[in-house]
């Protein structure tokens, strides 16, 4: 199956730009890599087997993007994702400390983390998107538990 | 609240900045990208100047007879093209009967998709490609002429200048792991994603 691409924007950009954001942090980076994900899909004349199939093929697009623009040393200096964060409209104060929480941990742990709690994937599944082994995404969600329940302490349930 | 449901919420409120028309804006350039692997070579610029040759465009006023250059050659063939897919025959210089497929869409900038036309697929098969022999091989074939580029990979990218006085062509090869041209510039490889 195939989606227009204009259908698939629709329904994945901002799962896209938040993927991008969990690995780079800013903004203007996140924005970036959804809009070459898009083209790359615009481009590529690609079936899938279906919707599930599509949304993680643009995902680990989308990781892979985000993490060659962190390496990109020109990159370094942009917006912070502080300020960025301070623009966003949390619903709840605990939110904003959990987001806080998150985008405080190590690259590899926020990944994992935002793939399991965010996209509902499994550590299986994760770990075919990331290109890791079932292991590695399982030690990595655990330490990322772990330092978000060191942070967030009774806001954060303890859950494996 | 769970964990999850927690984390859902908190990331709810982020939201890509553009939209769909930027993507198609973006893509309305010259710059091609073929959604074929292929290796990565060296950073140093590859100059293959061509002197000079025929190059057939569209033969037009027959549908299905055309001309194209297939490693290295001007070459007869029939086009025969269904809905954007097309089946390009021909004989190869062994005289033997050969057969290649292929096909596309193109987004249009009111969003709806059309199939290539004739032009753009013997455009498309005009375009530069990539081969890599059994013995390891590659070699970059445009119009008339072939570039051994094996052994001019840089830490897996290799930059190519296509010109033949006319036309250049900046072509970008990743080692088995595709390849894109432009018309402008050459294509950043962190731009071919090899699944």
């Amino acid at each position: 199956m195939r989606l227009s691409a204009a259908q698939a924007y629709e329904k994945y950009a901002d799962r896209v730009f938040a993927v991008a954001f969990s690995v780079c942090r800013d903004r203007a980076d996140a924005d970036d890599v959804t809009q070459d994900t898009f083209m790359r899909y615009l481009t590529q004349d690609q079936n899938y087997r279906d919707e599930e199939h599509l949304k993680a093929w643009l995902l680990r697009v989308a990781v892979n993007r985000a993490k060659d623009l962190t390496r990109a040393f020109w990159r370094r200096n942009r917006v912070s994702w502080e300020d960025t964060m301070a623009e966003l409209p949390f619903e709840e104060p605990a939110d904003r400390d959990l987001f806080a929480a998150v985008m405080d941990l190590p690259e590899k742990y926020r990944v994992a983390i935002h793939l399991f709690y965010y996209e509902d994937y499994s550590i299986a599944q994760i770990a075919v998107l990331l290109g890791l082994r079932e292991g590695t995404v399982k030690s990595r969600l655990s330490r990322g538990r772990t330092l978000l329940k060191n942070t967030l302490m009774e806001d954060w349930n303890d859950d494996e | 609240m769970t964990n999850e449901a927690r984390y859902k919420r908190a990331f709810s409120t982020l939201h890509a900045s553009g939209n769909f028309m930027e993507v198609k804006t973006m893509n309305n350039t010259k710059k091609r990208y073929v959604p074929k692997l292929a290796a990565i070579c060296a950073a140093a610029a590859l100059v293959l100047a061509l002197a000079g040759g025929a190059y057939a465009a569209d033969v037009g006023g027959v549908r299905h007879a055309v001309q194209v250059w297939l490693h290295g050659d001007l070459t007869n063939a029939t086009l025969d093209i269904q809905g954007g897919e097309y089946t390009l025959t021909y004989t190869d210089g062994q005289g033997n009967a050969q057969e290649r497929g292929g096909g596309g869409i193109v987004m249009e900038a009111d969003g709806s998709e059309r199939p290539l036309t004739e032009g753009e697929i013997v455009e498309q098969l005009n375009s530069p490609e990539v081969e890599y022999g059994e013995d390891g091989a590659v070699t970059v074939w445009w119009r008339g002429q072939q570039l051994d580029i094996t052994d001019k990979f840089d830490g897996k990218v290799c930059y190519v200048k296509l010109t033949d006085g006319a036309e250049t062509v900046y072509l970008t090869v990743k080692y088995h792991g595709g390849y894109g041209w432009s018309n402008e510039d050459y294509p950043d490889p962190s731009d071919f994603y090899a699944e």
